[in-house]
Order: structure tokens, then C-alpha cells, then sequence
């Protein structure tokens, strides 16, 4: 099938007019070829391992006099790549800003990430913030936040709350979230379940009072993510396990209820799992042995169809639109 | 056969979501567009990205447990011939499930449907390893690309078509390595494979099988590469000789090979963007990157941040250079954009794994990452 079908298909229905067909076929023939994207990533891979080896090669050659030369060389690309997203910057606005250069998206990321390494070296080589390692992770957190509300950038925006994250000891990565992390101590399960619960809501309150509407994404997946596993991690381990058991549920809730306003299934599917995980835990951690035994055989069976049935009716349920 | 989705609907949908890029460029007016969804109707039931992984997984998972269930009747009895009549059960039940679903619900590729067809198809195959066992590598592939094959052609699963393939090309090498003249050619053997199945792949055939033949085309160019670069023929070789020194010895005709590893990708991309071929263009992406690292094998006389930082470099070099250069079209290939940003959202998550590794307290130490993870970020 090309357009040409396509096309006679559509005349033959008297949808379309002659001229119309032609315009069309005309347009679809002389269609330039758009590589954007694939300049775009491997923009992005560039500058991703231009990084990564920069990083590597600081402490390779720490003590070295071609170590000063790598310094400089550093400090003065942060500048440049944040003097050059200075230069092109626009105004700051509290919605979505199309950035009009080609590049100061690129360059904020590249800025930011070297600026990470230049950090690192400060403090690796003279000390420079002391024990105190809390200041030096807090400093570019609260730089990357200020960054990404100014220039409106949703990747500086991520990078600034696992700063966040990682200032009080957590890494909410999305991939890492549970290698990464000791759940086991109870005090880091309450800090993820408290941090995750605020993400939620600057994520909500971004979406109702309409503060970076487009940055709600990306809080409350790092938040409704983090609150769900800790509050899970909590859910088993021994003490206080109401109190999560409750907090999660909640955080289930919410997340399938934030699906329906912002139509967005991600969250359902978050929401659905996770909640799946508490209320079998649940069941099987409070029901009787004598129950249970009857029950696990059909338990999964019948309890995945219920799911799926949820699920292929959720339009309807949660009256969805998309 | 007969094709499992309701063919005019699979039609009209591709006519739908053509008229729709053109409503959006402005050729067509939105009440032609209500009259082409009214003339071209479909109704499948097609959920986003995510309901659709939700529905897999619960599908999967209560699937799993329904074998389970089933096991009960045959507790007593237990042994390999219960076992494979299990299997056969278990994949008629699916098959009737998946065949009901897609009647009822309207299912097309919703996950449910994609679950039971891999579990069926899992659990044939299953019953025939159970029944015949001891057999040759290549009529387990056969029997695999049988069973895979023909719910292909009834169902042009991506999945199953993948399997089909992957099953051609095991079985094919395998045959190749009982004869001694079979191991010395396997490169160009599969090379020569790669070819004539692009060639007999290459015409259209029914609407239907689209995606399913730009799956195939994707993975016989990848083949085709794989068979004349050298970090595989070198590395295979040492493995079908059963020499378990550290390095692999040489190869015979090493330079053809090194030209080939220079040459397929530059192709690829040439072509792509000749052609304005995106999957060509894609392939040779990919392909070039793993010739750059099959070359840092075999020539690592630089430190590997030194070639980070350089191949960094040159590439945001390239692309801010080949961006500048197509600010006016050039060849029918622009940098503008086409198709809207979709992604923005996965672009970010995709940074925060990337970039987003702030300092540890313990092991004060920056930078580093996982610099091996970066060819994603593609809407292809």
C-alpha cells in the first residue's frame, strides 16, 4: 500500500478532489528527508562520552602537569557552554519555552555535567568543601534546580532531584532504584516514602497552578516511584508496618487517580502494579493458613484476570478519554 | 491461511494514520477527516504503550499460574510423557484463549493477545522437545521456525518473526559446522544467506506483513554485517575451533574482513540517506558503532578515556557540524523537524540515567557512568 493507493482509495470515495490528490501526491513525493533525531542522539552520545572520558582522565593523570592543562580545559568549556546558553536564553516564562538556538539545550547539559566534574575535582584534589560532603552534593542540586526552571530543561530538571535524592543518601536513578538503594534501614525508608510523597506533590502543585505545567511528568515519576518502593520496602520489613501499608496504599490510589487527570497511562500502570504487590502481600501476610491454603491456587490466577479486566475496561472505569 | 486481525481494518487503520499526517500539514481539512474515519472505519481495541505492558504482564503472570493449576489434575502420574501432554494442553487452552480475545475484545497486538501467542507457541514447542529429545540442533530450529512460522503468517507477530529468523540463521550455521569446507566459509555463508533473503524479502507483499518485513529487512542487514566483521569471524572462529587461548588467533583473508567492517556501515548510511531509507540509515548507525569498537579491540593503543574524550568530541564535532551544513536542505535531507517530539518525557529519564550521577559520599567520585548505554534516544 503507498500513497498512490491510498490516494485512488480516497478519490474513489469522493472524499478528495482531483486537485487535492495531486497536491498531496506532489507533497509526498518531494517530502525532504529529516535526520534530526539521529543528529540529535548522536549529539547527545557525544557528549555523553566526551564526559564520561573527561571524567576519567582528570583522575587518571591527578598530579601530573598535563593535569592542569585538562583543568583548564574544562573550566573554561563550563564557561563557554553556559555562556553560551546565557547568551541565547529567553525569557523566563512559567510555561513551556520552544528553545529557538539549536544548541543551548545541548550545551546546558554538557555545562552541567562537566560542572559535576569539575566539582568532584575541587574536592578531590584541595578538599575544598572538607568532610562536609552534604554542601558539596547540595550546591549543584540547587544550581541544577535554579538552571532548569530558568532555561526550562526537563533533563537538568531530573538531574537536580536525584541530586536531591542522593543528598539524603538515596539514588532514585530510574534504573538503579532498587540495586542501588539499602532498604533495609528503617530510616532510609522513611526518608524515600517523605521524599517521594513531596515530589508528588510540587509535582501536583505544578499541574494545578499551572508553575512549569510539563515538569509534573517528570516529579512524579521519580516521586510516585520512590514513595511505592520504599513504602513497599516498608511494607516488608517487621516494624511499623501500618502505617506504610496505609501511606502506600495511598500513594497507589493517588497515582491511578493522577492517571485520570493528566490521561496519562504510565501512571496507571505504576499505581496497578505496585498496588497489586501491596494487596497480595497483604492477603497473604493477614488471612489465616487455613484460608490461604484454598486460596493460592486460585488466588493469581483469578486476581491477574481481575487486573486485566480492570485494565481493558479503564477508559470506562476511570473515564479516560484517550 | 487465514489472517487472525481483520485485514480491511488493518488497512484502514494505515489509511487513517496517513490522512492524519495530513491534517496536521495542512492538506487535508478536518471534516475530510471525520469522512475518511467514517468511509475507512476500524475498531481495534489498541491501549497506549503502558496498559499494553500492564496487560502483558498480567497476562503472563496469570497465565503462568493457570499451568500451574492445571499441573493439579496430573500430580499423581508425574513424569516427561505427563509433563509434554501437559505442555500440549496448556498451549491449546492458550490458543483458545488467544483466538477467543481477538474475536471478543477486538484485540490487535494489545499485549493480552502478544502473551498468549508467545506462551502457546512456548508451550508447543515445549511438548515436541519433551516428546523427541536427543534430537540434532538443527531440527530443534526447524521445529522452532515451524511453530513460529505459521503463527507469523496468521497472527505477523514481531516477536515470532524475530524468533523465525534467529532460528534460520542458528540452524543454518549449524548444519554449516558438521562439514570442515561448511566452517572455513560460514562468513560469507551468511552473508550470501543475509542477501537472499533481503532479495526475496524486498518485494511488498500483503499490507498486513508490513512491519513484520521491515523487522526481517532490520535483521538480515544486521546479519550481513555480522558475517563479514572481524571482531565476529575472529572471535567465532577461535569458538567453533575450540581454541581457549585469551586471544583469538588470526584469520585467514583478515583484510577482506577489516574492509568489510569499514566499508557495510558506510554503506548502510550511505544508502539511508541516498534512499532516504531511515532503517538503512539506523542499521548503519549501530553498525558503525560496533566496527568503531571492533577496531579499539584489536588497536588499543590509546587509553580508553583518551578515545572517549576524542570520539566525544568528534562526534559532537560531526553532528553540530552536519546540523550547521543542512540548515538549508541539501540532497532532500533536512534537520528539520518532522514528526513532533513525542519522546520529550523518555528524553529526560533517558538524561537523568545518563548525566544524572551525583557524587556518593563514600567514593568521592564523579564522572565515570555508563557510558555503554548511550544509542538510545531514537524515535525510529
Amino acid at each position: 500500500m503507498t500513497t498512490k493507493t491510498i490516494l485512488e482509495d480516497l478519490l474513489q470515495k469522493e472524499i478528495l478532489t482531483e486537485e487535492q490528490a495531486g497536491k498531496i501526491f506532489n507533497y509526498e513525493t518531494n517530502k525532504l528527508f529529516s535526520i534530526h533525531w539521529e543528529l540529535r542522539s548522536v549529539l547527545y552520545i557525544g557528549i555523553s562520552l566526551l564526559t564520561s572520558g573527561l571524567g576519567i582522565l582528570i583522575y587518571k593523570n591527578i598530579d601530573t602537569i598535563g593535569h592542569q592543562a585538562i583543568i583548564t580545559l574544562i573550566a573554561s568549556l563550563v564557561v563557554l557552554c553556559f555562556y553560551y546558553v546565557l547568551k541565547h536564553r529567553q525569557q523566563f516564562l512559567w510555561t513551556e519555552v520552544n528553545h529557538a538556538t539549536k544548541y543551548s539545550e545541548h550545551a546546558l547539559i554538557l555545562g552541567c555535567t562537566l560542572f559535576l566534574v569539575l566539582e568532584g575535582y575541587l574536592q578531590f584534589q584541595y578538599n575544598f568543601f572538607g568532610t562536609r560532603y552534604g554542601i558539596a552534593i547540595f550546591i549543584p542540586t540547587v544550581i541544577f534546580f535554579l538552571l532548569a526552571y530558568r532555561f526550562d530543561h526537563r533533563g537538568v530538571l531530573s538531574m537536580a532531584i536525584t541530586g536531591l535524592a542522593s543528598w539524603l543518601g538515596l539514588t532514585i536513578s530510574p534504573f538503579a532504584i532498587l540495586e542501588k538503594n539499602d532498604f533495609t534501614s528503617p530510616g532510609l525508608i522513611a526518608t524515600g516514602v517523605l521524599l517521594g510523597i513531596i515530589l508528588c506533590v510540587i509535582s501536583w502543585l505544578s499541574e494545578t497552578r499551572n508553575l512549569k505545567k510539563h515538569f509534573a511528568f517528570t516529579y512524579i515519576l521519580f516521586g510516585g516511584n520512590l514513595a511505592a518502593i520504599a513504602g513497599l520496602a516498608g511494607v516488608f520489613s517487621d516494624d511499623s508496618k501500618l502505617i506504610y501499608l496505609t501511606s502506600t496504599a495511598i500513594i497507589c490510589l493517588l497515582l491511578v487517580y493522577y492517571a485520570r487527570i493528566s490521561q496519562s497511562l504510565l501512571f496507571l500502570l505504576m499505581g496497578v502494579i505496585y498496588g497489586y504487590i501491596l494487596f497480595s502481600y497483604t492477603l497473604f501476610a493477614y488471612l489465616p493458613d487455613s484460608i490461604l491454603g484454598a486460596l493460592s491456587i486460585y488466588y493469581f490466577m483469578l486476581s491477574s484476570v481481575g487486573v486485566i479486566f480492570f485494565l481493558l475496561n479503564v477508559k470506562k472505569i476511570l473515564k479516560l478519554k484517550k | 491461511m487465514k489472517t487472525a486481525y481483520n485485514k480491511s481494518w488493518v488497512k484502514n487503520l494505515q489509511i487513517q494514520q496517513t490522512a492524519q499526517l495530513w491534517v496536521t500539514n495542512n492538506l487535508l481539512t478536518s471534516s475530510q477527516f471525520e469522512r475518511i474515519k467514517a468511509a475507512f472505519p476500524e475498531s481495534f481495541y489498541r491501549p497506549g504503550i503502558f496498559v499494553k505492558i500492564g496487560l502483558f504482564l498480567f497476562t503472563v503472570f496469570g497465565g503462568s499460574f493457570f499451568a500451574g493449576f492445571l499441573s493439579l489434575f496430573f500430580i499423581d502420574n508425574a513424569g516427561s510423557k505427563t509433563f509434554a501432554v501437559l505442555s500440549f494442553i496448556s498451549a491449546a487452552c492458550y490458543y483458545f484463549f488467544l483466538e477467543f480475545f481477538i474475536k471478543d475484545r477486538k484485540l490487535f497486538h494489545s499485549g493480552i493477545d502478544n502473551a498468549l501467542l508467545y506462551m502457546g507457541n512456548g508451550a508447543i514447542i515445549i511438548t515436541f522437545v519433551v516428546l523427541f529429545e536427543g534430537m540434532e540442533i538443527w531440527q530443534y530450529c526447524s521445529l522452532v521456525l515451524l511453530v513460529n512460522g505459521i503463527t507469523t503468517i496468521r497472527y505477523a507477530d514481531l516477536f515470532t518473526v524475530f524468533i523465525s529468523m534467529a532460528s534460520i540463521f542458528v540452524g543454518f550455521a549449524s548444519i554449516l559446522v558438521k562439514f570442515p569446507i561448511g566452517k572455513a566459509f560460514m562468513p560469507f555463508a551468511t552473508m550470501i544467506l543475509s542477501v537472499l533473503l533481503y532479495v526475496v524479502n524486498k518485494s511488498e507483499r500483503d499490507y498486513y506483513y508490513r512491519e513484520c518485513q521491515i523487522l526481517i529487512k532490520i535483521f538480515v542487514m544486521v546479519t550481513f554485517y555480522f558475517g563479514g566483521n572481524y571482531y565476529v569471524v575472529r572471535e567465532g572462529n577461535a569458538l567453533l575451533s575450540e581454541i581457549t587461548t585469551p586471544n583469538a588467533p588470526q584469520i585467514p583473508f583478515a583484510i577482506l574482513f577489516y574492509v568489510f567492517t569499514t566499508v557495510i556501515p558506510i554503506l548502510y548510511c550511505f544508502l539511508g540517506l541516498k534512499n532516504r531509507d531511515r532503517v538503512f540509515l539506523i542499521v548503519g548507525l549501530f553498525t558503525a558503532a560496533f566496527s568503531c569498537f571492533t577496531y579499539r579491540y584489536y588497536f588499543d593503543f590509546l587509553a580508553i578515556e583518551i578515545i572517549l574524550s576524542i570520539g566525544g568530541f568528534l562526534l559532537i564535532l560531526i553532528s553540530v557540524l552536519s546540523i550547521n551544513y543542512l540548515k538549508i536542505p541539501r540532497f532532500g535531507v533536512t534537520d528539520e523537524i518532522m514528526e513532533g517530539r513525542k519522546l520529550a518525557n523518555l528524553e529526560a529519564i533517558l538524561i537523568a540515567n545518563q548525566f544524572g550521577q551525583t557524587p556518593e559520599e563514600n567514593n568521592f567520585k564523579f564522572g565515570g557512568g555508563n557510558f555503554g548505554g548511550g544509542g538510545a534516544g531514537n524515535d525510529y
